[in-house]
């Protein structure tokens, strides 16, 4: 479970993030909204420790996230993938996956590269080759296998769709059902694709200008044409 | 012939010099795009503080070593004191204090090891071994410089190839950011860098020094020819700095050798310039993928 308690980031006199709060629940997926600037990518960096906060803070259980470094964070269970991918281009497929299980939280488990290579199985026909020779989508699931490497409990996801075909796109988000369905994964989904989005969350929260304006379950937030029209453009 | 073998053979050994001091350099530009212009009055410094040693009475072995383990703890330390503080300002104010670092080295060494020349020894033999009724330009301490540089590339491979620390190093040189978010202490691997290319940079100098005279200039004129080699292979790649050793040190053995020496820095100037127009990015970079 995630807590989201009054954030508020600001870059000099901008307010990126202006005193958001909510709970992500255990084992459910709570898609993050809003237009372009809303502020949803600095929420998620604010999470991750990426950027301090200005106020507030984040509960990870009953762990304050408040002075945690972000290179502390996949340790403690919580994994941010990047917006843009996050791929190391330079590196192989398998080196970015190893990479993944360094920082791990649970380091009971072996690091399970059989596991992601059963999930994604194109990334283990690939595994020695230099990731940049990825397509989009085939880098959108390494780094989400990378971050499952690290066996968390959380994961954020900044624009897990962004630049792919709509096909990928659903397999993709597939995947992250049956993830928080077997594993209960507690999944931030940042999205400006919100339809998609929706489609598989079961809350749905609407960033306005940094503020939140909507928290709502994901099937009324889809059914309700008003806030659909203001917010979210479908 | 004799000529031909004799400058080919001269040239490798000078190239494998300027190799590891290309790769010095290229350690740190990729892990931190600073140019470290105080590489070479680094390396310097730990060549003095071997000569120290054994003129001390110890053996050269001594001095090596603890040139190297004191290469490895002036990078750490130069990294931590003076770089740290401007990491996250514009490369160039990093790029400035490397200079200045440069100017504050030298004068260090003068103070403290005095300027005059002093010879420093080398442990195998400076005259070229005898095929036939020739003698040819390699000589034992020239074998020796090639195996070190060799030896020291191949660790490296192994380092950066096969171990988590490697692994790790070179995704912070990457992608900071995604290092970060995968665990990984960046700012640790940045020590570890500036050490490691510091180790590497006063292997070089002891390299030039071993058979010759040292004083507090001794390493300047490599840094050029260093530079030369890093940006000929792209500046990110240690692979790309040795291949760019070894194609400066052939060639301008070979300009000095049939043309005339004074040629040499002119010819050092071309070669960069027509690398540069057939490839920006140098022979083997990465530049172009990195923008996908």
């Amino acid at each position: 479970m995630l807590d989201i308690r009054d954030l508020t980031t600001t870059y000099g006199p901008v307010t990126a993030v202006d005193g958001v709060s909510f709970t992500a629940p255990q084992g459910k997926i709570t898609a993050v909204l809003g237009a372009n600037g809303a502020g949803k990518t600095s929420l998620l960096r604010t999470i991750s420790g990426l950027i301090r906060p200005a106020s507030g803070t984040t509960y990870l259980g009953e762990l304050d996230l408040g002075s945690v470094a972000a290179e502390k964070m996949s340790s403690l269970g919580l994994s941010h993938v990047p917006e843009g991918r996050g791929v190391i281009t330079e590196l192989t497929v398998e080196e970015n996956l190893r990479l993944g299980a360094l920082g791990r939280a649970d380091k009971s488990r072996p690091a399970d590269l059989d596991r992601i290579y059963s999930l994604f199985p194109v990334l283990r026909e690939r595994r020695h080759a230099t990731a940049h020779v990825l397509s989009g989508g085939e880098r959108q699931m390494l780094v989400i296998g990378r971050a499952l490497m690290a066996t968390p409990t959380v994961l954020l996801l900044d624009e897990p769709s962004l630049g792919l075909a709509p096909r990928i796109v659903a397999q993709i988000f597939d995947l992250l059902k049956t993830l928080v369905e077997s594993d209960g994964l507690t999944i931030v989904l940042v999205e400006q694709n919100a339809r998609s989005a929706l489609s598989i969350a079961d809350y749905g929260v609407v960033l306005n200008l940094g503020k939140l304006v909507v928290h709502e379950e994901a099937a009324v937030l889809a059914a309700d044409e008003k806030l659909r029209h203001a917010y979210l453009g479908f | 012939m004799q000529q031909f073998v004799t400058t080919a053979l001269s040239g490798l050994t000078q190239g494998m010099i300027f190799a590891a001091f290309a790769l010095a350099l290229v350690l740190i530009w990729r892990s931190t795009r600073i140019v470290n212009f105080a590489q070479a009055p680094m390396a310097m410094i730990t060549v003095y503080i071997a000569l120290v040693i054994i003129d001390a009475g110890y053996s050269y072995w001594i001095g090596f070593a603890a040139a190297l383990i004191s290469g490895l703890l002036l990078g750490a330390v130069v990294e931590r004191v003076a770089i740290r503080p401007v990491e996250n300002k514009p490369h160039v104010n990093a790029v400035i204090l490397t200079l200045g670092l440069f100017i504050v080295i030298h004068a260090l060494a003068a103070v403290i090891f005095g300027s005059r020349y002093r010879s420093f020894p080398a442990p195998f033999g400076l005259s070229g071994f005898q095929v036939g009724d020739f003698t040819i330009a390699l000589t034992g301490f020239g074998i020796f410089s090639i195996l070190a540089v060799v030896v020291v590339m191949l660790l490296l491979v192994l380092l950066f190839r096969f171990t988590n620390v490697g692994l790790m190093m070179r995704a912070s040189a990457f992608n900071q950011e995604v290092a970060r978010l995968l665990g990984v202490r960046v700012s640790r691997m940045l020590t570890q860098g500036w050490a490691l290319a510091a180790l590497v940079g006063s292997l070089s100098g002891l390299l030039i020094a071993g058979g010759n005279l040292v004083h507090p200039s001794f390493m300047d004129s490599v840094v050029v020819f260093g530079f030369v080699a890093a940006v000929l292979g792209g500046l990110d790649s240690p692979i790309g700095a040795v291949v760019g050793g070894l194609i400066l040190g052939i060639s301008l053995s070979f300009v000095s050798g049939y043309i005339g020496s004074e040629l040499v820095a002119l010819a050092a100037l071309l070669i960069l310039m027509v690398v540069l127009l057939l490839r920006p990015g140098g022979l083997f970079s990465h530049t172009a993928e990195r923008r996908v």
